[in-house]
């Protein structure tokens, strides 16, 4: 034996990998390659620099102006009616795939409109590349292919709820006999985490390898490692929590009343997280929160509110970025009640039930759709028809061309 | 599916990008294109995946690791100097992460006793068993000397580089993990 025998042995002693990990690996790359910020060329003509500084200084003058006052509430609210409504739903405006969820079960619903019915699954969840969904019926947490076939079902002690599945494709949490419990993403080695929760979704790190957060029974906010069952760090949560989400660095709690965020730092490595100080966003008064999402940058959040209008209740739906500045997107008479992002931010999906539309807005400059009977279109041939909820809305488009 | 585990990867070792087309393709990936960047994914990620494998011995963990160093250099690609090679600037990532998450890992099972991992860190069978086994007998930071050297051939002074440690330092820990190896090298002759 010498170091060439070491050198082909360290190269080809087989070694264990997954099927699909090199697949994996490259498909999460590429979201990331996407969701980088392109390189911007260096400003380098004065003349260039200059025409910006005058332009930026109109522009002040304007909106400081009484007559600019009007552009800024223009800016404020980029749109203060809805878009007319259009057909039935013949193509998700800015592509990619929904997951609805209607009285006979979850629905999937393609780029091009064509939606399937999944069975009959009481909620579901897509997996984080949009190639499976796990769904919850009963007792029963089951993993199936978007065209419906099944892959594997895991029969639990009690009911099942609230399945997400980790960004890493790994692993699945949910719900079941009041505590939390993960199982690999093949169905086995299901475990317990913690025996008593508070019935919140969890919410899987979007970086770790497998920390989740959650609400424990006692209303406190935990972080635990989903694999050892370790848990890792604790603080308190916003009171009433209802809604937990995690994206990008950052942590977002939700009750019926108010919004927080907190930044969140994970050593991925190290298994180790620093949770920061909650940060309250600020809410018109007497508002109530029906529902606020992060973006999948975890930079923004949408929230629809509820507020008390002089002719009764209207919707609201209000974009806050990162520094907690808010911006008033859309106002509509009666009542919004769910919102998500599209795969790349950029554009919402807003559920209007008063008026059996989903609305398509783009959070900047922008077209905005609307699509009309959404009832109807998840309930064919029933004669009476319930609004149907959004489950979620994925993936990177190019994921979503290879089906 | 998340976890079909089983398959065995065996002695695939793509040859080296030539140096013009790596810095080409860099400089693509930068500008944001997915296909260089699935060529620089496939040229690097074998590699990469099989230095974590043996300095963590953990299947999972290899796979986080190698993904993990992918996207910190994803994430630091607009500064990457694209007249250096791309290989060491992730095998630095790859072996440095590893050690941290080995070192974490031993320091949990002195607190927690030996538990799961075990099980999961026991090598396949196959060719070099003995070998394997006895790698993952050493510590991390032997390992990661050894992995650098003779599976991906950086010198002595490269690799105390990478580690940011004196050459003194890896030329030693190079030398005990050798010898620590010698018993079941030897008893393969």
């Amino acid at each position: 034996m010498n170091e060439a025998r070491l050198r082909s042995l360290l190269r080809e002693a087989p070694i264990p990998v997954s099927e699909d990990s090199e697949r994996r690996g490259l498909e999460v790359l590429e979201a990331a390659l996407a969701e980088r910020e392109p390189r911007r060329a260096p400003v380098t003509s004065p003349r260039r620099l200059a025409l910006a500084l005058a332009v930026a200084a109109l522009l002040g003058a304007l909106l400081l102006s009484p007559a600019g006052a009007a552009v800024r509430d223009w800016v404020d609210d980029v749109l203060t009616t809805a878009p007319r409504p259009g057909p039935g739903l013949a193509k998700i405006p800015g592509g990619g795939r929904l997951l609805v969820q209607s009285r006979s079960g979850p629905w999937v619903v393609q780029a091009d409109g064509s939606r399937r019915l999944l069975g009959n699954f009481e909620e579901a969840t897509w997996s984080p590349r949009g190639l499976y969904v796990a769904a919850a019926s009963g007792r029963t947490l089951t993993a199936l292919k978007p065209d419906g076939t099944p892959r594997w079902s895991l029969s639990a002690a009690a009911p099942v709820s609230d399945p997400r599945w980790s960004p890493s494709g790994y692993r699945i949490a949910y719900r079941s006999g009041g505590g939390l419990r993960v199982t690999d993403a093949n169905g086995t080695r299901d475990r317990l985490i913690d025996p008593a929760i508070a019935p919140v979704a969890p919410a899987w790190s979007p970086l770790g390898l497998s920390q989740l957060a959650y609400v424990g029974a006692d209303g406190s906010l935990r972080f635990a490692d989903g694999e050892s069952r370790r848990m890792i760090e604790r603080a308190r949560a916003l009171p009433g929590i209802k809604r937990l989400e995690w994206a990008g660095e950052t942590l977002l709690e939700a009750s019926a009343t108010a919004l927080q965020l907190r930044s969140i730092s994970v050593s991925k490595l190290a298994q180790g997280i620093e949770v920061g100080p909650p940060r309250g966003l600020p809410l018109p008064a007497g508002a109530t929160v029906r529902d606020a999402t992060l973006s999948p940058d975890g930079e923004k959040v949408a929230s629809v509110l509820g507020v008390r209008g002089r002719l009764g209740p209207r919707g609201l739906v209000v974009v806050f970025d990162d520094g907690g500045g808010g911006r008033r997107l859309f106002n509509a008479p009666g009542r919004l009640s769910e919102v998500a992002w599209a795969p790349h931010g950029g554009r919402l999906l807003i559920a209007w039930p008063s008026t059996d539309q989903w609305l398509f807005l783009p959070t900047g400059r922008g077209e905005g759709r609307s699509v009309s009977e959404v009832s109807a279109a998840f309930a064919p041939g029933a004669r009476v028809a319930s609004f149907p909820r959004i489950e979620g809305w994925c993936c990177s488009g190019w994921i979503g061309q290879r089906g | 599916m998340g976890t079909e585990s089983g398959a065995v990867e065996q002695s695939e070792w793509p040859g080296p990008l030539p140096a013009r087309r790596e810095r080409a393709l860099v400089r693509e990936a930068q500008g944001g294109s997915r296909s260089a960047l699935a060529a620089l994914y496939a040229a690097h990620w074998r590699r990469a995946h099989r230095a974590a494998y043996l300095i963590v011995h953990d299947a999972a963990v290899a796979e986080d690791v190698a993904q993990d160093a992918f996207l910190a250099a994803v994430g630091a690609l607009d500064r990457f100097d694209r007249r250096r090679p791309f290989a060491p600037w992730l095998h630095r990532i790859v072996a440095n992460r590893a050690i941290d998450w080995a070192r974490r890992e031993a320091l949990r099972r002195r607190v927690d006793g030996a538990g799961e991992r075990e099980q999961l860190a026991r090598p396949p069978e196959g060719l070099g068993e003995d070998v394997m086994e006895a790698l993952a007998e050493l510590p991390a930071e032997q390992r990661a000397a050894i992995v650098l050297r003779y599976l991906l051939d950086y010198t002595p002074g490269e690799i105390a580089g990478m580690l940011d440690l004196p050459r003194g330092t890896v030329n030693s820990r190079l030398r005990r993990a050798l010898d620590r190896l010698g018993t079941q090298l030897e008893a393969e002759r």
